[in-house]
């Protein structure tokens, strides 16, 4: 199209009356409603229990609605898995809930479709006698979800249930079956712990149980706690985890050496019997095979030729890489041994998913004979006939699948890549897929249905130990999606089914007679169903099962002492942030910078230094991956920590069909991981490929040379126990007038011994705070909008095992740098000491992020919140989750963190309102509301009994670049260790 | 040669020298003056609403509080906006054929809300909340001005940031008793002052914070 001159100045007067037209404020609207809900407030929150499920396991939470909008998540304090913190996923549920790329409607063959349509296609095919039904779900835990099944499965007496959940560690449920007799859930209480020992398992790691095994650890670890108690943990791991970074020593060696080390560990504590050595241990994949149920068939066994050599030799060959001589091993074993035998009752042993069944077993019989804190349930989700995906596979090939039926499970991407499931699934007739998402798995089925979020249907779930929550809904379905049990209930002929009426009727049948509608009531208001925990074990077949028969076998013997054979072996991870697959899709979780490297948007293949200088290979530089003929092309992200021969790879990237936000981020874990070796399969080879990727961080890594001891100094537990308390030297002088706070004094504590790191606060201030996500291409030029960061700092004089973490919210400094540069008093202080930033007068000079030396301020180089937002994250609907309580900063405004300015107001006004001060532990900031690990604290200075005032004068309390003497508000505790003397000196 | 100016245009030459000096001066007054005008604040208009209802009638004559439709205004930051159910707790029995109450029968009828115009309008960045000055001795006419004599609601007040910080540096001007709060009669006394600075410690206001920015923006 040309313009003529005529139709730009037509344009140009267009704009001008526009412009013009646009000086007065649009007009408002005020709409009350017909007929108001009872005892609503028009613009106060109001919270509701409900629960999330992860892995199927249910997390409990407070849903904040405002006028009917969710827009926050809390912790509920009466469930177990939550305790009234949350993890970072319960945090960026919100964000899933108004995701613009959700599934919207019914489709049919890639065409637009309804629900009746769907039933009647589904009847017309379930109403042929003899059909073969295959139904695939994930882990279901919901009451109701098994009571449907069970009615389904009488209805259609060919339907087949298949369970598959991709971040499963069978081995562990094997290996409970294997010590107690019978399918057992363990749940180790870490807060009764005084001695831990983890072999490759990362209890405070992402997960279903992250939270309650957070505070259980750091109700535990509190330096100057009265009884003097503070737990000492032994992380034995192949990979750089979370658990490893909160450890007093860290071992790290190869998956096969843990299971060696355990061994040994076992054989001092007297759980099996003296060394039968053998030249190589069992790898994980070869223990199922080599399982023995207590017979002890190992004397047969060949004994092993000799001893290998003590050092292994560089000269061996060009793979061998130094491990930790066996005089090391043997030492760090026979301490650690002693140290459980010591804290016998108190002692704990897990061994994670790399590690075979008989390790776990031998862990539970550890545990039995140290009489270990932990709760051992038996399993009633096991024998309800659910099978696993490989039948599924091989009848889906063998052609007797007439229908499958993927409920909320995504197999096309995150199946084993040796079952081939994709290529199985053609072979099937009619697969319908019901997802949140149309997937990998729903792009490839006939039918897909959108599923409604938790947040927006009824449903039940339980925690892991079985207490049950009833699931509610906290806002009707944004789209024309259903429930998980309305599906179900389709599929047992239902026309319009409810899943209110569904969930209520498994709740009325276990709850007969007139008192339901209170029982009900009360159970929807806790957000906990009363005296649902599973069945413990009786104690005679826990001890039998954990000092019975000794587990023996092939498994159980070990090598001498660790070493290398030059072998590679490559250990899966969930991610920090995707999870297995599942939230790829979610922008908030992909800018979360994981802990350790800060990566964003993407993973990598961890990689310790060693063999990364071995392979010649820099961070960013691309390699192959060869598992078994399966190769996979990824970039290399250089990683402390890793042990030497030890790899590792996150799941749930590469994802093909996640939206705008998750589509085309990393590569597929799932492209390697065999049924057999689901976790660390060995014999990996690594190659140098062509070219080289971008890693996107938010920080990148460097030297520093001694300032980590003053930045985040380590100390031992003793140097804090026995410490008199040091007082404070008075402030230097200053330039500017001394101000007096006679008010409240706002003040931030965080205790950076009980930060694992775990990110869930850096979610929640986005949440709180409308904090925009930028987008991988803002992040690859230096810019990131977090108004809290959580810093890794690795001390290498301190011989802390693993990094400490240091969360970074604005430090509210007295002597504020950033104030006196701002040319228009945007950045100014309030008569508490909040160091306020006044969005409206900011011009956006950055003269106060340049002369911030914590380098807390995040500035809009665009706008990020407003109207130039990242991918579809401009939608309309994305809007509805900001908290009507926080400005939406717009283009060229600088922003920091508040203190949660507004949940200070609220808590104010609320005592205002009652003619009151504002009570010690009233203003909660958001980061301090879902810290798992109650590190971060939060009060008034000013009040003498307020937690902030008395941690102030603990020794080991410090300000971040005290010399500066900006008399900065938020400060930290140092990070104390419990190293055990005899291993003082070692890592 | 002829000259090119003629002797006019010295008088034209000084003008314009005056003016660049003081039209940007003027502008800027004008601009300065316009934004405290009605015309910008919207003081004293009257907005059109689907109902022309009338405070001085409801108020004034029938004597109802104003509690009974803005039910929320002890609560949250809204005041509340009377639901259809409210209005009809009374006009299902009188008036019910009038005219001019269509809308909200209609809406009654139809389930669907009245969409009434926004009179009093705060920018998006600035929180104010009702319950808080309400609970703290601000009673409604300091704010809306003597509505029980408004046929139809205008704003009586500009709303400006500079209205409301004068009554935020000296709260003590315009504190009244709990019980005087949602009186429409109510006039500061001869000791008002006195009584004032008597009340702000009584309802334990500390001054210093409601002049800092973040007591409304955030």
């Amino acid at each position: 199209m040309t313009a003529s001159r005529r139709d730009a100045l037509k344009l140009l007067a267009a704009a001008v009356a526009t412009a013009a037209a646009g000086c007065s404020a649009p007009p408002e609207e005020l709409v009350p409603y017909v007929d108001m809900p009872e005892g609503l407030v028009p613009g106060e929150p109001r919270y509701y229990a409900t629960a999330l499920p992860l892995g199927g396991w249910a997390r409990g939470v407070l849903g904040k609605t405002v006028d009917g909008r969710p827009i926050k998540v809390e912790g509920n304090p009466r469930h177990p898995a939550s305790l009234g913190a949350t993890d970072v996923f319960m945090q960026a549920a919100i964000m899933d809930l108004y995701d613009p790329a959700r599934s919207q409607t019914v489709e049919n063959a890639g065409q637009v479709a309804t629900w009746p349509a769907f039933r009647a296609a589904l009847a017309g095919r379930l109403a042929t006698p003899g059909t073969r039904i295959a139904l695939l779900t994930g882990r279901l835990t919901s009451p109701t979800a098994r009571r449907q099944i069970k009615a389904l499965t009488a209805r259609y007496p060919t339907l087949a249930w298949h369970v598959h959940e991709a971040a499963e560690d069978a081995a562990a449920a094997a290996g409970a079956a294997m010590a107690f007799g019978q399918p057992a859930r363990v749940v180790p209480r870490l807060g009764d712990a005084a001695v831990v020992l983890t072999l490759d398992a990362d209890p405070l790691g992402p997960g279903p149980m992250q939270v309650l095994h957070g505070r259980g650890f750091s109700r535990e670890r509190t330096a100057r706690r009265n009884d003097g108690r503070f737990v000492r943990l032994y992380a034995v791991e192949s990979t750089p985890t979370l658990t490893g970074a909160s450890a007093d020593h860290r071992l790290a060696l190869t998956p096969a050496a843990i299971g060696d080390f355990a061994r040994l560990v076992a054989e001092r504590l007297g759980a099996i019997s003296p060394p039968a050595l053998r030249g190589r241990s069992s790898r994980p994949g070869e223990a199922t095979a080599s399982r023995v149920n207590g017979t002890p068939s190992s004397q047969a066994e060949p004994p092993a030729p000799a001893y290998p050599p003590p050092q292994p030799s560089p000269a061996r060959g060009q793979g061998v890489v130094a491990a930790p001589g066996p005089g090391d091993w043997e030492r760090f074993a026979a301490a650690v041994a002693s140290d459980l035998m010591r804290a016998k009752g108190h002692a704990l042993v897990l061994a994670g998913p790399t590690q075979p069944p008989e390790i776990h077993a031998l862990a539970h019989r550890m545990n039995g004979q140290l009489q270990a804190p932990v709760e051992v349930y038996a399993d009633p989700l096991a024998g309800e006939g659910a099978a696993d995906l490989a039948s599924l596979v091989a009848a889906m090939r063998a052609g007797t699948v007439d229908a499958l039926v993927i409920l909320d499970a995504n197999p096309v991407y995150d199946a084993p890549a040796d079952l081939g499931f994709a290529a199985a699934l053609r072979r099937v007739p009619l697969v319908v897929h019901a997802g949140p998402y149309r997937d990998e798995t729903g792009a490839a089925a006939s039918w897909h249905l959108p599923l409604s979020h938790a947040f927006e249907s009824w449903s039940d779930l339980l925690a892991p130990d079985g207490t049950a929550s009833i699931v509610q809904p906290l806002i009707r379905p944004l789209h024309d999606s259903r429930g998980l049990h309305e599906i179900l209930a389709m599929l047992g002929g239902a026309e319009e089914p409810k899943g209110y009426d569904l969930v209520r009727a498994t709740w009325q049948a276990r709850h007969p007679g007139p008192g339901f509608e209170d029982w009900w009531r009360k159970a929807l208001h806790d957000g906990v169903v009363a005296d649902t925990r599973f069945p413990a074990i009786a104690s005679d077949a826990k001890q039998s099962g954990a000092t019975g028969a000794a587990p023996a076998g092939p498994g159980l013997l070990r090598r001498a002492a660790p070493r290398n054979d030059g072998e590679t072996t490559l250990v899966f991870l969930p991610d920090h942030s995707a999870w297995d697959g599942r939230f790829a899709a979610n922008p908030w979780l992909q800018e979360c910078p994981r802990p350790m490297t800060t990566e964003v948007w993407g993973n990598a293949l961890g990689l310790g230094p060693d063999d990364a200088r071995r392979l010649g290979l820099d961070s960013g530089d691309v390699v192959t991956i060869t598992v078994a003929a399966r190769t996979l092309t990824a970039p290399v992200c250089i990683q402390e920590g890793h042990a030497p021969g030890v790899a590792s790879l996150t799941l749930g990237y590469g994802r093909t069909q996640a939206g705008p936000i998750g589509t085309g981020l990393g590569v597929s874990a799932y492209t390697l991981r065999t049924s057999g070796a689901p976790w660390a399969p060995a014999g990996v080879t690594i190659a140098k490929a062509q070219g080289r990727a971008a890693l996107l961080a938010t920080q990148h890594q460097f030297k520093l040379d001694a300032e980590t001891r003053d930045i985040l100094p380590t100390i031992g537990l003793a140097e804090v126990v026995g410490s008199t308390v040091t007082p404070k030297g008075a402030p230097g002088p200053s330039l500017y007038p001394a101000v007096a706070y006679d008010g409240y004094a706002w003040a931030m504590v965080i205790d950076t011994t009980r930060c694992i790191g775990c990110n869930a606060c850096i979610v929640a201030c986005q949440s709180e705070n409308n904090v925009p996500v930028v987008g991988p291409d803002e992040i690859a030029v230096g810019r990131d909008m977090h108004w809290l960061r959580i810093d890794a700092y690795r001390d290498a004089t301190s011989r802390a095992p693993g990094p400490g973490f240091q969360p970074v919210p604005c430090m509210h400094c007295e002597k504020a740098p950033c104030e006196p540069v701002c040319p228009v008093e945007a950045s100014v202080h309030d008569s508490e000491g909040l160091n306020v930033q006044v969005y409206n007068r900011c011009i956006g000079t950055r003269f106060c992020e340049a002369n911030c030396p914590y380098k807390v301020r995040r500035f809009n180089f665009f706008g990020y919140a407003d109207g130039q937002e990242y991918a579809d994250l401009g939608a309309d609907l994305v809007k509805a989750a900001h908290n009507p309580d926080v400005t939406v900063r717009a283009r060229g405004v600088m922003e920091k963190c508040t203190y949660c300015v507004q949940r200070i107001s609220r808590a104010r006004r609320t005592a205002e309102k009652e003619n009151r001060s504002i009570r010690e532990g009233e203003v909660v900031t958001a980061c301090q509301a879902a810290c798992p690990t109650e590190a971060i604290v939060f009060g008034d200075r000013n009040a003498a009994s307020d937690p902030v005032s008395r941690l102030a004068t603990e020794p080991h309390h410090y300000a971040l670049l005290a010399e500066l003497d900006t008399r900065p508000r938020t400060t930290y505790l140092k990070r104390v260790r419990n190293p055990n003397p005899a291993l003082e000196g070692e890592g | 040669m002829a000259q090119i100016f003629r002797p006019r245009a010295d008088a034209f030459a000084r003008v314009l020298l005056a003016a660049v000096l003081v039209l940007p001066l003027a502008l800027i007054g004008f601009v300065y003056v316009i934004h405290t005008t009605p015309y910008t604040t919207g003081e004293g208009f009257v907005v059109n609403q689907p109902v022309p209802f009338s405070h001085l009638h409801h108020v004034g004559e029938d004597g109802i509080d104003c509690r009974y439709c803005h039910t929320s205004v002890e609560q949250g930051r809204f005041a509340g906006m009377p639901t259809t159910h409210v209005c009809m707790t009374c006009h299902s029995q009188l008036w019910t054929n009038a005219a001019m109450l269509a809308p909200v029968r209609q809406s009654l009828a139809e389930d669907k809300p009245i969409r009434w115009n926004r009179v009093y309008k705060l920018p998006d960045y600035v929180y104010f909340d009702h319950s808080v000055h309400v609970k703290n001795g601000i009673g409604c006419s300091s704010c809306h001005g003597r509505i029980d004599e408004m046929p139809l609601t205008r704003q009586a007040a500009p709303l400006t940031m500079r209205w409301c910080i004068a009554c935020h540096r000296h709260p003590e001007r315009a504190l009244r008793p709990p019980d005087q709060v949602f009186s429409m009669t109510w006039t500061p006394p001869k000791d008002q002052l006195a009584e004032g600075r008597k009340l702000l410690a009584a309802y334990l206001i500390h001054k210093d914070h409601l002049t800092d920015c973040s007591v409304c923006h955030r």
